[in-house]
């Protein structure tokens, strides 16, 4: 009994969050078997999801519609590294580019970016193109200026070090000021995972034929609750896997910089 | 000649912030001077100028103002509520352990979803009237609140709270002497964060199911390519984060002036 005691001590927290997790489950079922009438057209229950579930899966139009949707965030979330990161370095290592990109884009970061989607659906098609371009431009700025924080974060005395041993310009870049800046671009690239979701969804709500926010809205429409919620939970466990995939790389990285901000 | 140098010296970071801003509008509206658009390039092109014009006229129709008055309306309501709920909810979490356990799956699984995917499902018990938008700008504001809250309640310093607590003090004067002013920062933190989430629920439900609000004539005005009244929109929606978003900024910088600078977050 003991023994058991102190097992619930130190696994409290997972105990208590698993409970509570199947606790809530069981009663929304519970709930709406028994007690509250149930109208299929308002609300639906976890048993009818799990049946959904299974039905989207082996049908594979779940994997279809997460393939779709995936292309168009890798593709805007891949120019957004390769954009953002350069970007941040030089404005990080030149006062003068600091300077005079900073207002600019601070503006831009601050903004609801999202507004201009029903513009660049309009211009870019309903295709690839117009939700990638979206994810781009929320995704962007998390990179921008995490990498920039990181490059004014990092240590003068390795750039001296560096510089009395003849290092170039370039030897800097790649060996001092991109190293200590990683922890700060996995930093950013959660927050840019995050924005970029939100692009996907928008874009797909907006104007799509296919993939997964096209099919939460669909399924909206229709009254398919179930089916609607499988979406949604999907969601929910790809951006819990994510984000938490990236906070543990960031304190792998950088154990001493816990705790960060607008997670 | 020297006095302007050293003018410039002085002033370098705004004088080149601004230049660059001011270049930059330059350089777009006299893109069509340049260069003849293509038809197809012409009809999803505007200038700022033009943006200007359409800004004066959608005011002088009265437009401008109904639109802003709803998406106000949605934003005040949204973002009251979420910290009416948001404040209390994460204190009770922060200094309960058993609660903060409980509801610690809930909290991170709906902080780190993008709360738009649940847009259909409100839309589908709310209609489109005005309260699905608030109840978006609620679910999307809550969660930064929330969670700074409750961050700043679990960092109070312990050895305070065991001072106050020896000289007798009770959970509520505990509350009010230590834990509240000690998370003030954290709160004001979480408060900026909702503004920009209150801000996206905005222009996000109104682009889906609304049929007035500043989204609603952005999604409106780009399907009927009217590119000069989506930047209208777009502009205000800009204008109004950035006084909102910058205001807090300040009252957050007094308040944490002893706190490190920390990476820019939005």
């Amino acid at each position: 009994m003991v023994k058991l005691n102190e097992v619930y001590q130190s696994y409290q927290r997972f105990v208590l969050g698993t409970a509570s997790v199947i606790g809530f489950i069981l009663l929304w079922q519970l709930l709406l078997t028994y007690i509250i009438p149930f109208n299929s057209f308002f609300i639906t229950k976890p048993s009818l999801i799990a049946v959904a579930a299974k039905d989207l899966v082996s049908s594979g139009k779940l994997w279809h519609d997460l393939a779709v949707s995936s292309k168009a965030f890798v593709w805007g979330f891949t120019a957004a590294v390769l954009i953002g990161i350069p970007f941040g370095l030089v404005m990080g290592w030149r006062r003068r580019v600091e300077y005079a990109l900073d207002p600019f884009l601070t503006a831009l970061y601050a903004s609801p970016l999202v507004a201009l989607a029903p513009l660049l659906i309009v211009v870019f098609g309903v295709g690839l193109t117009g939700k990638a371009v979206l994810v781009f431009l929320l995704a962007v700025f998390p990179f921008i200026f995490n990498v920039f924080a990181g490059v004014k974060s990092t240590e003068l005395l390795l750039i001296n070090v560096v510089r009395s041993f003849g290092g170039k310009e370039k030897d800097l870049y790649f060996k001092v000021i991109l190293p200590s800046t990683l922890p700060y671009i996995v930093a950013g690239a959660r927050i840019a995972i995050g924005r970029g979701i939100v692009g996907i969804i928008v874009g797909e709500f907006y104007a799509a034929s296919e993939g997964i926010g096209y099919s939460i809205a669909l399924y909206g429409d229709t009254y398919r609750l179930p089916e609607m919620f499988v979406g949604i939970m999907l969601l929910m466990i790809l951006a819990v896997l994510l984000t938490s995939g990236m906070r543990k790389l960031e304190l792998t990285l950088a154990p001493w910089k816990v705790g960060q901000e607008g997670r | 000649m020297n006095s302007l140098k050293g003018f410039y010296r002085d002033y370098e970071p705004t004088i080149l912030g601004t230049a660059f801003i001011l270049l930059t509008l330059l350089l777009w509206q006299m893109i069509p001077l340049v260069m003849t658009l293509s038809k197809g390039m012409a009809l999803f092109f505007t200038t700022p100028a033009q943006i200007v014009r359409t800004f004066f006229d959608l005011i002088e129709q009265g437009e401008l103002q109904k639109h802003f008055y709803v998406s106000a309306v949605e934003f005040i309501v949204g973002l009251g509520l979420s910290i009416v709920v948001g404040l209390p909810l994460g204190i009770i979490v922060g200094r309960s352990p058993v609660l903060n356990a409980l509801f610690d799956p809930f909290i991170t699984a709906f902080n780190a979803t993008p709360r738009l995917v649940f847009l259909p499902l409100i839309l589908l018990w709310l209609g489109i009237g005005i309260w699905s938008k608030i109840v978006i700008v609620f679910i999307g504001a809550l969660f930064p609140l929330l969670i700074n809250t409750y961050e700043g309640v679990r960092n109070v310093d312990r050895v305070l709270v065991n001072v106050v607590r020896s000289f007798g003090a009770n959970e509520w004067q505990i509350m009010k002497l230590v834990v509240l002013p000690n998370s003030l920062p954290y709160v004001v933190t979480g408060l900026r964060l909702a503004i920009g989430r209150a801000i996206l629920g905005v222009v996000v439900g109104e682009f889906f199911g609304a049929s007035e609000g500043l989204g609603f004539m952005i999604a409106m005005a780009a399907g009927s390519y009217l590119v000069d009244v989506v930047f209208v929109g777009v502009t205000l929606f800009m204008g109004i984060s950035l006084i909102l978003t910058m205001s807090v900024k300040m009252i957050e910088s007094r308040l944490s002036r002893w706190r490190p600078e920390d990476v820019k977050t939005f």
